[in-house]
């Protein structure tokens, strides 16, 4: 006998509010379906009543986690459109606080992947490793959530203390190369929940166009950080871990390696932070009549901004979104045909799903 | 790896690609959404997501449809002369959401395929992008 079992919008298993109704014979989910715009706030729709100013300030409150880097897709493609190149120093920075953003991102989504599985002591490794990474960005930002770094031309605020950051990512290696990547490979626990369950192959990953670690994990060797390098990604060097298995363990351990990854690409760009200017110093801006558009490997995935504007005008005409959860959020379906009921919270959460973005 | 400048010419377009904001650019012509989509399928190129502009007073609305192929993100506008176009679905399955989303901000059609609610809740009106409210 089928029935269906409605998990959310309002769910202890969801960290967001959304909808997966699930059909199910006994234990095992035979189909669902998706349900988002609970966190719908029109915001594509508001920006074009915001001045170029404004607008960054509002782009930046689409999403919680990756605020930096929606501040960092608009200022890019507003760049396009005023003409203006942001200088080296700005172009490093912007580099360092987007791979801040995506420790800070990954540690997150590992320690509520540990939850999940019921490994509460994981869980706090994580956070207490998060807390450090937050710590670096209040200290650089003088905020937790909205840095408010980038600017149309550059950046707001100058990395002054280097060492600072260095520590910290001595501390998150250490620690990721001691317990969390040993632990979360190892661990019978961690094996058993996240080995084969949650599966996308590498021909679905393909067909429902899935972004960043949720495709790099079935296969997908796509990067925007090499494949489109953008602010000073062309002058690092470092890998995108790869994995071929596609199930929640392979999505695990993407991000784990990505954390190392992370941490090396930190050390090169504080390395070689070039001296100069924040920012190209203008403070009033033309913009041509036309669209612009900027893709950015945000921690979930490619985000993508198209900004159009008429000159003369200090609003944009439109701003549309897509986000990485946008795009992988549909494949959700096809990881859980066939799983048992109990494994699904811990398989939608493997896509770090992000409904603030996806629902604008 | 395809390169760009053999495209145009697979798929019967004489205008070159024309780069701008970051994006290659190639006007579609004659060309339909389903032979273009069937295109990019045969390159293997990566569906990213289609932008819908409502344009001035009565010059209706535009769809960009976007692909990235190896890095390089293109661009095919379409001018849509009533509020409907083909739905591509069933060529390209990652444009289930985001047709239903522009269904529902901009109150286009997409023809051939069923839609279920996606931002909004059943029963409400498509349409809640658009500058002038829909009854």
């Amino acid at each position: 006998m089928s029935y269906k079992i409605p998990m959310g919008p309002y769910h202890p298993g969801l960290e967001e509010p959304y909808k997966l109704d699930m059909i199910c014979t006994g234990e095992t989910v035979t189909d669902a379906n998706l349900s988002i715009g609970f966190n719908f706030r029109g915001i594509e729709h508001l920006a074009e009543s915001r001045n170029y100013i404004q607008v960054i300030a509002l782009m930046e409150r689409v999403c919680g986690i990756c605020s930096n880097i929606h501040t960092l897709t608009l200022c890019q493609a507003m760049e396009g459109l005023t003409g203006l190149t942001p200088p080296p120093r700005a172009q490093y920075i912007r580099v360092i606080v987007a791979e801040l953003e995506r420790l800070h991102s990954h540690t997150l989504w590992a320690g509520i992947a540990a939850k999940l599985m019921g490994f509460k002591t994981m869980f706090m490794t994580c956070f207490e490793l998060r807390e450090k990474v937050m710590d670096v960005l209040q200290a650089i930002s003088g905020n937790r959530v909205n840095y408010s770094m980038n600017r149309i031309g550059g950046v707001n605020r100058d990395i002054e203390d280097p060492d600072a950051i260095l520590k910290m990512v001595e501390a998150i290696e250490a620690e990721m190369a001691r317990t969390v990547i040993p632990i979360f490979t190892t661990s019978r626990t961690a094996r058993s929940r996240c080995a084969g369950i949650g599966v996308l192959t590498h021909e679905k990953a393909a067909s429902c166009g899935v972004v960043g670690p949720t495709a790099r994990a079935s296969g997908l060797a796509q990067d925007l950080r090499h494949a489109a390098p953008y602010a000073a990604y062309a002058e690092m060097e470092f890998n995108s871990p790869v994995e071929q298995d596609g199930d929640v363990r392979a999505r695990l351990m993407v991000r784990a390696l990505e954390i190392m990854e992370s941490c090396r690409i930190l050390r090169q760009a504080l390395a070689k932070l070039p001296p100069g200017e924040l920012h190209t110093g203008d403070d009033k801006f033309n913009f041509m009549t036309g669209t612009a558009t900027s893709r950015v490997e945000a921690p979930r995935g490619e985000v993508m901004y198209s900004v159009s504007w008429k000159e003369g005008s200090r609003n944009p005409a439109r701003i549309h979104v897509r986000t990485p959860t946008f795009a992988n959020m549909p494949a959700i379906r096809w990881m859980v045909l066939g799983a048992r009921l109990a494994d699904t919270p811990l398989i939608q959460a493997s896509i770090d799903p992000c409904y603030s973005c996806t629902d604008r | 790896m395809t390169s760009l400048e053999f495209i145009p010419a697979t798929l019967g377009i004489h205008e070159p690609w024309v780069e701008k904001g970051g994006v290659h650019w190639l006007q579609p012509g004659k060309l339909t959404v389903r032979e273009l989509a069937q295109a990019m399928n045969a390159i293997h190129a990566r569906f990213i997501t289609i932008t819908a502009y409502e344009l001035p007073k009565d010059e209706g609305l535009r769809l960009e449809y976007h692909w990235d192929l190896d890095g390089q993100l293109l661009g095919f506008p379409f001018q849509l002369a009533a509020k409907s176009i083909e739905s591509i679905y069933d060529l390209c399955e990652a444009v289930d959401w985001i047709e239903r989303e522009i269904h529902e901000g901009f109150a286009i059609d997409f023809v051939g395929r069923d839609y279920q609610p996606l931002l909004l809740r059943e029963g409400q009106t498509p349409g809640v992008n658009l500058r002038e409210e829909v009854k």
